[in-house]
């Protein structure tokens, strides 16, 4: 469903993500893993279109986000770091004007509106503003969001940042839900990014690690922890070790 | 291109969910209540004093047209200057602070349904705020007899200059974050263009012939001046078409811009 090729992202002469290839089929779930500034928001804002790479391209369900941006575009859902609402508008008309944007045709939006509202449990705020909901209604506002066209794919960019422990949870059984197939709703391949390493090995199938703006680790949860590393442990040894030989190439 | 409908309905809505339209409307048409008082109040000296003098070729030249719908119509002009700018600072700079530039930008949408969509949104409220002012010739039309089609071609001339001030908000809009500086950035622009004859017939002696008239053409002023007198000329037409399309495409190309940093 996701076919990143050679993407690199070059700001200035800074280089933040740099000849970044994977591949995710249909249903996986996907953590993006690394550290602060590792490149994961470049990347995924380069998987959604809204930023183009400077070196390769990207397929999203099949179309390439180059020759075909629209229609890729109408493949993904996608939640930022911050979720992005309108504080004025009711969670109702604001998930009616995505669907819209999202070329929902008529007949099966307000359908499309009521299931993403029913999946994210904001039945109860529906009719509220969005300005005046608390942190976790507004991040299931932002993930109603991303799900209210059923995209067969979704970007979600730190998804449980700055929530509660009990809303974390919250959210991470709702991700956890999107991947599985339910009757008659679409089933998401999810790629989701963090640097909260119990968030993978709770929700994630399999791993990408990236640092520096490079991939350095991408293997199924398993086999990373067969192999008898903790996340921890790999993730630490990982980026520490890529620090230095980084640190050796410039020297 | 029906995105464009889209993304101006929520844009419109936006704007009359929150008090904001309702004060500036209120504020409008109580202004305009009170310019267009004062310019009757003007007209009725001016017609006293005429027959008082027995100055009947002043009296024959005064007209409602002249010396009082364009007046006012004028005034009304000059209160758009201060009021689109707070209706357009906020079309694209909030979307930059609600994080939401990055839903429409990753949405099936092209950049031209935002820009076109964000312009017409506030195009409509400013053809409802020059409805407002149409009411107060329409009240001439039951006490005396102004010409119909000059009038009409005055309101055109208010609306045209209106949507050319919304088009240069939406540019300034784009590129900002900040809607106090795309509020600050907009006036100033305005104000350069509403002055830029007067620097003109300042700097008249040291600019060449060329310069001169280029920069008065770019200033409202004239064109609106003739449609104001019921001269429907293509070249001012013309005139705006060009000014709202160059600070379309200009907007367009700042919002496109973001991809390319």
């Amino acid at each position: 469903m996701i076919e990143a090729r050679g993407i690199s992202k070059r700001y200035g002469d800074l280089l933040a993500v740099d000849d970044v290839s994977f591949s995710v089929g249909r249903g996986e779930v996907v953590g993006f893993l690394g550290p602060n500034g590792a490149g994961k928001t470049t990347t995924m804002r380069i998987l959604t279109g809204f930023l183009p790479p400077s070196d390769g391209t990207a397929e999203i369900a099949g179309f390439d986000i180059f020759e075909d941006p629209l229609a890729a575009r109408r493949a993904i859902g996608y939640l930022p770091e911050s979720p992005p609402l309108y504080p004025e508008m009711t969670v109702t008309s604001y998930l009616h004007f995505v669907a819209k944007i999202k070329d929902v045709a008529r007949a099966r939006r307000r359908e499309a509106v009521d299931r993403a509202i029913e999946r994210c449990s904001l039945t109860e705020v529906r009719q509220r503003v969005i300005g005046s909901l608390s942190k976790g209604f507004r991040q299931r506002v932002g993930l109603a969001q991303a799900i209210v066209h059923s995209p067969p794919v979704l970007v979600l960019d730190e998804p449980t940042v700055g929530l509660d422990p009990l809303q974390v949870q919250d959210i991470r059984r709702l991700i956890a839900t999107l991947s599985e197939a339910r009757d008659g709703e679409v089933q998401h391949t999810v790629i989701l990014s963090t640097h909260i390493l119990p968030e993978v090995s709770a929700i994630c199938r399999r791993v990408i690690l990236i640092n520096d703006g490079r991939k350095i680790v991408d293997a199924p949860l398993a086999e990373l922890t067969r192999q008898g590393h903790t996340l921890e442990e790999l993730f630490a040894r990982e980026t520490a070790g890529d620090a230095t030989t980084g640190r050796e190439e410039t020297a | 291109m029906r995105h464009v409908t889209h993304v101006a309905g929520r844009e419109l809505r936006g704007l009359f969910v929150s008090p904001v339209a309702y004060g500036v409307m209120s504020l409008f048409a109580v202004l305009a209540g009170f310019f267009f008082i004062l310019n009757v109040a003007y007209f009725e000296t001016e017609v006293f004093r005429a027959t008082q003098f027995q100055a009947f070729e002043r009296l024959q030249t005064l007209n409602l047209n002249d010396h009082l719908i364009g007046e006012f119509l004028g005034s009304m002009s000059v209160v758009l200057m201060f009021l689109i700018p707070g209706i357009t600072m906020g079309l694209f700079a909030s979307e930059k602070t609600n994080g939401t530039q990055e839903l429409l930008m990753t949405s099936p949408l092209t950049i031209w349904d935002i820009v076109l969509g964000k312009f017409l949104a506030a195009a409509l409220f400013v053809t409802l705020l020059v409805g407002i002012v149409a009411l107060f010739p329409g009240l001439l039309f039951v006490y005396g007899d102004p010409e119909g089609a000059r009038t009409v071609s005055g309101l055109v001339a208010v609306l045209l200059v209106g949507w050319t001030y919304v088009a240069i908000g939406t540019f300034a809009s784009s590129l900002t974050r900040s809607q106090v500086i795309a509020f600050l950035m907009t006036f100033v622009l305005l104000l350069c263009m509403l002055l830029l004859p007067a620097i003109v017939q300042l700097g008249i002696a040291t600019t060449s012939g060329g310069v001169g008239e280029v920069l008065k053409w770019i200033s409202t002023g004239s064109h609106f001046e003739s449609l104001l007198k019921g001269v429907v000329d293509t070249a001012d037409l013309a005139y705006f078409a060009v000014m709202i399309g160059v600070f379309l495409i200009l907007t367009k190309a700042a919002v496109e811009s973001v991809r390319w940093r």
